[in-house]
This record gives C-alpha cells, structure tokens and sequence, in this order.
C-alpha cells in the first residue's frame, strides 16, 4: 500500500524520481540514469534505514516548493538550496508543512529521501527517471507522490536525533582533484597532451545537464581524433573534435566515437556532478 | 583477442579491426559466451561493432586480471551457442528529411538516387546503442557515406532515418544528433509499454541485434 504524502507546488529547475539507476539495459541502448550525486542520495536513505533503492526526490538547483500532505519522516542531502530544513540529518515534517528550495548557495542537486522510499512504476528494473526515454517520472506543478508504506521509520528508544558523521557533509564549492583512471584512448594523447589534462583547472560549462558535463580550458589534440563508435562508460572523460572535454554522466549515449583519455573514478564522480557552472575542477592520476 | 582496463573495475575487449562481418560474428559468438558461461563477478557487458565492455563487481577489481584472461582464453575455442534467428523487418520511410538535398548534393545524385540507394540493401542491425533502441545498420552503400554534420541538431524527431558516416539508423526516441536526417518512419522502435508479460522488457525494443531491415519508400501520409 502506498500514502500520498507529498504534492509538488513547483517543480523548480527541474525535480524527478531517481534511484540507483539501471543495470543491465545499455547493451539496448537505455542509459543507466540514477541519482546524479550518489554518496548524497545514499546518506539521505540510510539516515531514514532505507533500503540503498529505494527511491528519492531529486532536486535541481532552486526553486521547489514542495507541501505535505501528511506527517513523515525525510532526509535531505546534497546541495544547499537555501532549504527551512536542515541538510544531512533526519527531519520529522507534519501535514501541511511547506518546504521551500528558494535559492542555490552551493552544490547542483539536492536529495529528498523519505522513510520507505518513493512509490514509483520500476521500468528496466529501476525508478529512475529519463525524460528522454520517457521511463520515469519528472515532475511538474500539483504532481502528487506517494511513499511506500512497507517500512516506517522511528529513532530508537531515547535518541533525540540522527545526523550523518561530521565527516560526510561535503563542501561542494571545494572539490579535491578528481582520480581519472588512463581510458582505452589513453595512448592517442601524447604525454603533453595528458600534461595538459592534469595541469588544468578545467571550467564547467554551463551546456551541462544530466546527460553530460562539457569543461572548457586549453584544447586537447588526440591522434586520432575519431575512433569506431565503442562502449562508453558512466563517468568517461571523451574529446571531440573541439579539444574541449564532454565528461559523460548518468543519461548520457551508451556508446560514442570521440578518443577517452581518462575514466573518473566512481567514488569521485558525485563531486563533478555537484559542480555548478562557471566552477573549476581538477584531474589527478588514479593508482 | 585484445583487451584493456577502462577503470579498475571494467575492460575493453577489441575483437576486430575493422567494422564488417567478420567483427560482427565474433560479437555474436562473444555474447552467447558471455551469457552461457559468463565470468564471475559480471555486472553488465555493452557490445559495439569491434568492441565489448565487461564490467564487473568493484569488489574484484584486485583480481580482474586473471578473470578476464582465463575468459578469453576459454573463448579461444568457443563451444557453438545457438543464435537466435534474425528477424526481416519492412520499415516503410518517406524520404523527405532535412538533409535529403545535402545528401543529394554531396554525391552529386539526385534526392530520388539516393532513396533508391538508400532502401535497395537489406540491412543488418550491428548492435542497439547510443539511445534506447537506436540500431546501428550497416553496409550502407559507399555513395551514400556521409560525414555527420559539423554543428549537431538539437533536436531530431522521433523516427527519423538518418546517415552517419558509413552508417544509417532510425532514431526512436527525440534526442540531439550529429546524423543526416533524409526520411522518417511511423514505426516505433521504442516502447516502454509494450513488455512482454513474462518480465522479459526487452520487448519494448522492436530490433534487435542480428536482425535485418529492409526500408520501403512510402508516399507522403496526406491525412
């Protein structure tokens, strides 16, 4: 059985349901989607004991409103959006509380978990949304969602409150520099051109979305510049023609023809996801 | 067979040199290993025309070495997987695209040659990728190559048929897109809401690799 529990007064920039993702569609040409800043979208879940899939409200930038339709049990994390609730701890809301994401102070994405998790149709084995492939939900104005009513969350017995170790809390305007692991083109780029790579503090631009992150700094020349069309992965550091870098993300195309000199490591991917336009970024070599 | 790491917890098998065939039977023989006696720890494998990503649990990464070297070197003497049978396809296309005339001009021919061109092949779907359902089809014939264009579109239509360098696919969801678009189809190629009721949801893609396509040139609908 699932309760309505919340209804969207305003999308903002843009708000869906996102999970883990898909696993096992690419070869289909389905990309894996899934929450953008998954070390965010994990805490928020495990603050409420989610299960690690169960399904969250992924907010963009600014500019949601949100009103509850019942009492519940959330968890936001992930950027600050200038939120009445505070991040990274778990909040207990009442019927007809409004929360508002009124203005973006630092990160992109900001999750919403709620105790049990969203109620969703899984498509492809997943809840995530991809507007592109219509599977999934992206939300617009008076949408209603439910929570699964499996599982109700409670603080045990004499605790006051639960937050996330002091450790977690990222401050997303500080990035460290991100591991890239050498991509299977590494040796298309000559140790000047990986020179440069490293050396940069490469700018997001802000022709970024959900499919795929474009840095901008001093151009990269691969020799060759175009490859047969292969397997892509989620976090690949491919360069067009342009020298200009296209980090792919997590709706991006399964397979492309542009060399990759690198692959970001998974741990550190959330960082550059979290990255607003016009921010810098920096590339260290994994080991 | 070569192969190399694409981050500590996948790799990159190259099983041929050049898009044909030969690369293409490989891939076939490669998946019906992959899916009869796959390698411990698989996560999800993505084939393409002269590559396949194998990616597996992090958890084995120290290990990925010696599992992904015993594989290949089983695969060296495959067992014989029977292959599913290849499907034909008739997808009717009007051929009034936006790029029909570029297409045209390019090889000097005009828009009717290169519909004739362009529908008399039976073509085979390489592999799906790039968007959901997309196929690669290949053996486009060589007057019809066409490199994409400098400046992709933004916006390209549900299923548009389209050329990309050697190659020609239908688009069945809207998406941006470097390709040629020269007609369009009502088929469709994509959808969610047409799975099979025994769980399996890869009905919702109507190709599938192996399959052939022939287009049949269609009159504009006047309705």
């Amino acid at each position: 059985m699932n309760i309505l529990v919340i209804e969207i007064d305003s999308p903002g920039f843009g708000s869906s349901i996102q999970d883990r993702g898909r696993v096992g569609w690419r070869r289909f040409g389905v990309p894996p989607s899934g929450c953008m800043d998954d070390h965010a979208s994990l805490w928020a879940n495990r603050l409420l004991d989610n299960p690690a899939d169960a399904a969250l409200l992924e907010l963009q930038f600014q500019g949601a409103e949100l009103t509850f339709l019942q009492d519940a049990w959330i968890a936001l994390t992930g950027a600050d959006l200038g939120c009445n609730i505070p991040l990274w701890r778990a909040v207990h809301v009442n019927e007809g509380d409004v929360v508002r994401f009124p203005q973006n102070r630092t990160g992109l994405w900001c999750y919403l978990a709620i105790e049990g998790g969203f109620a969703s149709e899984s498509i492809f084995d997943s809840k995530s949304a991809y507007p592109r492939g219509q599977l999934g939900r992206s939300l617009g104005a008076s949408d209603l969602l439910a929570r699964a009513a499996l599982h109700s969350f409670s603080l045990p017995a004499g605790v006051s409150g639960r937050t996330v170790p002091w450790s977690e809390p990222r401050d997303y305007s500080k990035p460290p520099p991100l591991r890239v692991w050498p991509g299977p083109q590494w040796d298309c780029f000559a140790p000047a051109q990986r020179e440069r790579f490293f050396a940069t503090d490469w700018r997001v631009t802000s022709q970024s979305d959900r499919a795929g992150y474009r840095l901008s700094g001093p151009t990269l020349e691969p020799k060759p510049s175009e490859i047969v069309s292969e397997p892509v992965r989620v976090g690949s550091v491919q360069v067009p023609e342009n020298g200009q870098p296209i980090v792919t993300m997590r709706d991006g195309p399964t397979v492309g023809g542009y060399p990759k000199i690198g692959w970001i490591d998974a741990g550190d991917l959330s960082w550059l996801a979290q990255c607003r336009p016009g921010q810098k970024v920096r590339f260290r070599l994994a080991q | 067979m070569q192969w190399r790491f694409y981050g500590p917890d996948a790799v990159l098998i190259q099983f041929g040199e050049r898009i044909g065939n030969e690369a293409f039977e490989c891939s076939r023989a490669l998946i019906a290993e992959l899916e009869a006696n796959p390698p411990p720890g698989l996560i999800e494998f993505v084939p393409a025309f002269t590559t396949l990503l194998l990616e597996f649990d992090p958890a084995l990464a120290q290990d990925l070495n010696g599992i992904v070297s015993c594989w290949i070197d089983r695969f060296a003497t495959p067992a014989a997987h029977p292959l599913p049978q290849a499907r034909l396809h008739e997808i009717p296309v009007v051929y009034d695209g936006p790029d029909l005339d570029h297409v045209a001009e390019a090889h000097k021919l005009s828009s009717e040659e290169v519909c004739r061109l362009h529908s008399e092949p039976v073509y085979k779907v390489y592999f799906l990728g790039f968007a959901p359902g997309f196929p690669y089809l290949g053996d486009l014939d060589p007057r019809l190559h066409t490199s994409r264009r400098a400046v992709p579109r933004t916006r390209i239509p549900v299923g548009s048929v389209a050329i990309g360098g050697e190659h020609t696919g239908i688009y069945p969801v809207e998406s941006p897109g470097g390709w040629n678009v020269i007609g369009h189809t009502p088929i469709v190629l994509f959808d969610p809401s047409r799975r099979a009721s025994d769980h399996h949801e890869a009905g919702a893609f109507l190709l599938r690799a192996g399959d052939r396509v022939k287009f049949l040139p269609a009159a504009r609908s006047t309705s």
